[in-house]
């Protein structure tokens, strides 16, 4: 006689895992070039724990995969290895220093009867290069913002300050990775623009004016609302990462206390001061402090000779924020920070809630709010604008999308077809699931369509699809 | 359902044929509809399959199910056998630009020109020797296949096992096939599992030569074997058929397309081919250049797309079989990859596309086989099908332009009941060999997408500034087509539903409808 056992029953599940980060290091072929020295290569390696002749291992078969590929393609290093169990990321960011990242492949584990270890099956294909590509180079200039290149901890106190202060910065940041939620939109590292009216617009470019003329100190300014930027002074690829730090780590972490009720604890103490929400996300958290300190964030960016080190002041007053950038020589003093309270507090207050009505009336006039109609990506090339319809919100920890994983794959893969060539490109797909997608790659703007009409042909797809250019972007030509 | 059936044997009886009713005939629309079943999709044969074909290339990564041959295992190979195979001249019109391979071959490997090879093939044993290079020495190559074999082995020590590395434009693909090592380094942006496949037939390209068997044996007595002696003089066989690879659309779908001909002749054929069998007679394969006239088989043994691949490319790589009646021994490693069959493989007359290929289990029966030959033959004239034959020759192919569908440049479709596929020669806008070898990867990219392991796809439409390209998959058939840049959707969909129409129309003359066994 058979009997199952419930506890029997539910151990025969299969178990799914998704990708997951298996190491992360970083290392210096030069720095150890003698046997027995290859230690002395690793700067950086997680997780720390792994015994050193693994690590050592594990280098050396990096630095021979670089090596080897050298041999077909000497001016285009390696950029991934696969293999059953997992993928490897390579990025060369300065010259002989690599970054490695090494992720597990999805699997799938199958129990097998009579007490047998379970089966482990590899999902090979589930990984997209491009998009954990993105994710390395990503790391990187995330490294770069807070500490400068690698190049600079070398001049400044050589390889101990080096690994010092990625061993700093990696520790932490290396737990905000979310790897199974990665997708094409890591790939386009966009911005989100906030759509506004010309009026508005030109309110906020004298604002920022205003600003910067009374407070000379401030080099650069950045303007966001609702986590959308608005205008910046900084070069695009700094902002980029900028804009990256703000959004998934900065603002979430100080959810706003405007929307907390009046009693809440989250609720910080105004002080008596009521003209005004504006307050540091930055900086002292409440000016009023006889203790608080006057210290903020530095950050580099590109310039001229290189780069340079600024300080980086973050003011928000209700939906709207306002950065602005010291150069890191100056230093910022209670008085400065009392000055620009002063002043942008109750100006961004009046602001963001002009532009909240605006906000508020444009939506009215173009209908309710409700489920998008359709879901899309848009990326520009060009200005790194981006959209999307399909993500819910993009916080800190988790990126909802609306969609099933294997159809933002396949966006993944119309992605990688369009960069393979340079040249004006439509791809219509439809999968099996009976959805279609479509892709659309224009003058270095690329739209990505997905339609649950699972009974419509070709044609019918092309007329809905050009429907949403019509509706969504009737400004810009794609190519039919 | 059974209404459906009762209805057309209704109508059948009613119409006065005497004909058993066919099911499968009934279904047969005339205007097939992307919804067919397969087995009624135009061109599926309507007895039974001619060969066992895959589904898809995924079908090539799975183990050999060792199907035992049941009509007597032949002897392991000995070396006199061997040498009767490798010692085949390769043939002296070699196939298009094939001939610059020779210079190619002494190349320096450590110049430009030897790096900027599209796609480089290496074969390694276990053991780290070269066996095979598709441009430069295997001597010159010994260090960097040392450091292949190294890279294999160091993933394998962490019981992992390495696929593929990436570069910006270039990519390296590696197939352990113990006990041997196969590398593709490409820049062209074939994907991985196109460039798996392509390893993959050499893989059988060298176990046909060999067996599995003896392959194992030699490696397992003497690990660091030079293979090269054995494989010496064979290098054209795998040569031939990388550059096969490259251009064939048969290697592509896993199918074979056939001689157009009138199935009343082919019949013929058939029929005469089934006539003249032998006790140990397995495959009668008649072929015109690469194209199938006819496949007559044992009842129940199937042949394999790869395998009937494989005799393409010996008979296509080969002059010497033209000099008289050849009798070789060929492993069909999709068979069974233990043993030797005997083919008997001769052209019908001097100067002939015909060529007659007889598959025999026994290493003695070069005379039975010669005989087989000479009744076929007989039988042919006499039914003057030798004459319509001879006519067939000369169109082997048809112009896209007698579809009449204006914008349609090209396409291939494959009908997947049967494994064959039709497709029209190329039009003028892909004369040169550098834009027929375009076209084939582009086809080849439509192919992995539908294909594609874990997001396979239905339909795949790319509309770029050279040509659109539509791809579809139905549980009946693969339809690939390209077009002109200027065809539209609305053209391309019109297209599909014409060309259906227009294949069902041809399918007696495209397809072989009824194969035969003996």
């Amino acid at each position: 006689m058979l009997m199952i056992s419930p506890k029997m029953a539910s151990g025969m599940q299969e178990k799914q895992y998704t990708p997951c980060l298996l190491n992360f290091f970083i290392y210096n072929p030069t720095f150890g070039p003698r046997e027995g020295e290859e230690e002395k290569k690793i700067l950086f390696y997680h997780p720390s724990e792994v015994e050193k002749n693994e690590k050592i291992r594990n280098v050396g078969l990096c630095e021979a995969i670089v090596q080897f590929t050298r041999t077909f393609c000497p001016t285009k290093p390696a950029k991934s290895l696969h293999t059953q169990k997992n993928r490897q990321f390579f990025f060369e960011p300065e010259e002989n220093f690599w970054i490695v990242m090494v992720v597990r492949n999805p699997m799938i584990e199958k129990p097998n009867k009579d007490g047998k270890p379970p089966t482990i099956e590899y999902q090979e294909e589930e990984i997209l290069d491009t998009v954990y590509g993105a994710v390395v180079r990503q790391c990187y200039s995330m490294y770069k913002l807070f500490n400068g290149p690698f190049s600079r901890a070398m001049e400044a106190g050589g390889v101990e300050l080096l690994m010092q202060k990625l061993e700093k910065f990696f520790y932490r940041y290396l737990q905000t990775l979310h790897l199974q939620s990665c997708d094409l939109l890591d790939v386009f590292g966009g911005i989100s623009f906030f759509p506004l009216d010309k009026m508005t617009y030109l309110k906020i470019q004298s604002f920022v004016n205003r600003v910067e003329e009374s407070l000379s100190l401030i080099k650069y300014t950045a303007f966001l609302y609702n986590d959308q930027l608005i205008w910046s002074g900084l070069e695009q690829d700094d902002m980029r990462t900028l804009y990256k730090y703000l959004t998934t780590s900065l603002f979430p972490r100080h959810s706003e206390p405007e929307l907390a009720g009046r009693d809440s604890p989250l609720r910080p103490e105004v002080a008596g001061n009521l003209l005004h929400y504006g307050r540091f996300l930055t900086g002292p958290a409440n000016l009023k402090d006889p203790e608080a300190k006057f210290r903020f964030p530095k950050i580099f960016v590109a310039s001229e000779d290189g780069y340079e080190e600024l300080h980086l002041i973050v003011y928000k007053a209700m939906s709207a924020a306002a950065c602005f950038m010291i150069n890191a020589s100056v230093e910022v003093t209670r008085e400065f920070c009392e000055q620009l309270d002063g002043l942008v507090g109750p100006q961004l207050t009046l602001l963001a809630s002009d532009i909240c009505e605006q906000f508020t009336i444009n939506r009215r006039t173009s209908g309710p709010e409700k489920e998008p109609q359709f879901k899309f990506i848009y990326f520009n090339h060009m200005n790194l604008a981006e959209k999307s319809t399909i993500h819910m919100r993009k916080t800190a920890s988790v990126c909802l999308t609306s969609v099933h994983p294997d159809l933002m794959k396949i966006l993944g893969d119309i992605n990688c077809d369009f960069a393979r060539v340079d040249e004006d490109e439509e791809i219509i797909v439809k999968a099996m699931t009976d959805y279609w997608v479509v892709g659309k790659k224009s003058d270095q703007r690329e739209l990505y369509v997905i339609l649950n009409q699972k009974n419509a042909n070709l044609i019918e797809v092309n007329e809905e699809v050009k429907r949403l250019c019509a509706t969504q972007f009737n400004n810009i030509f794609f190519l039919d | 359902m059974d209404g459906g059936t009762q209805g057309a044997a209704a109508a059948a009886w009613e119409n006065g044929t005497l004909a058993a009713v066919d099911r499968l005939q009934s279904d047969r629309a005339d205007s097939p509809t992307p919804g067919l079943v397969e087995g009624t999709e135009p061109g599926a044969g309507q007895r039974s399959a001619m060969f066992v074909h895959a589904q898809s290339f995924e079908d090539l990564s799975t183990e050999v199910e060792d199907r035992e041959a049941q009509l007597g295992k032949s002897e392991g190979c000995d070396a006199e056998e061997f040498n009767v195979l490798v010692g085949e001249k390769p043939a002296q019109e070699p196939r298009n630009n094939f001939s610059s391979d020779n210079k190619t071959k002494e190349e320096d490997i450590s110049s430009e020109a030897w790096r900027s090879h599209k796609k480089h093939i290496f074969v390694l044993s276990e053991a780290g020797k070269p066996i095979y290079t598709r441009y430069g020495t295997e001597e010159a190559l010994s260090s960097t296949m040392g450091v292949m074999m190294a890279l294999v082995s160091f993933v394998e020590a962490e019981k992992n096992i390495i696929r593929s590395i990436h570069a910006d434009g270039c990519k390296v693909v590696f197939l352990t096939k113990s006990p041997l090592v196969l590398v593709g380094v490409s820049k062209t942006c074939q994907s991985d599992k196109e460039l798996l496949r392509e390893l993959h037939y050499i893989y059988y390209q060298i176990v046909s030569l060999l067996t599995l068997t003896q392959l194992n044996h030699i490696f397992q007595n003497k690990q660091n074997y030079d293979l090269r002696r054995l494989l010496a003089g064979s290098e054209y066989l795998t040569d031939n058929l990388l550059f096969r690879l490259e251009r064939d659309p048969s290697l592509l779908l896993s199918a074979v397309t056939c001689l157009p001909l009138a199935s009343s002749f082919r019949d013929v054929v058939s029929s005469g081919l089934q006539a003249a069998k032998a006790k140990n007679l397995v495959f009668s394969i008649l072929l015109a250049g690469d194209r199938l006239v006819t496949l007559v088989r044992k009842k129940d043994q199937f042949l394999h797309h790869i395998d009937l691949h494989l005799v393409f490319n010996l008979v296509g790589s080969s002059s010497s079989f033209r000099e008289g009646e050849g009798w070789t021994p060929i492993c069909l490693p999709k068979f069974n990859t233990a043993g030797f069959f005997h083919a008997h493989i001769s052209y019908l007359q001097p100067g002939s596309e015909l060529c007659l290929i007889l598959v025999s289990t026994d290493r003695e029966d070069f005379f039975n086989m010669s005989e087989c030959k000479q009744r076929f033959m007989e039988r042919l004239s006499k039914r003057s099908a030798f004459q319509a034959l001879k006519e067939a020759l000369k169109c082997p192919s048809y112009s896209v332009a007698q579809v009449g569908i204006p914008e349609l440049r090209h396409f291939l479709y494959k009908s997947k009941s049967s494994g064959l596929y039709t497709s029209p020669e190329f039009p003028t806008v892909y004369q040169t060999d550098g834009e027929q070898e375009r076209l084939m990867r582009l086809y080849q990219d439509l192919h992995s997408a539908l294909h594609h392991p874990t997001r396979p796809l239905r339909t795949f439409y790319r509309c770029g500034e050279t040509e659109n390209m539509l791809a579809l998959v139905t549980s009946g058939f693969e339809l690939y087509l390209c077009f002109s840049p200027l065809a539209t959707k609305a053209m391309a969909v019109a297209a599909v539903n014409k060309l259906l129409k227009w294949i069902r129309k041809e399918e007696d003359r495209l397809f072989i409808l009824t194969p035969l066994t003996y």
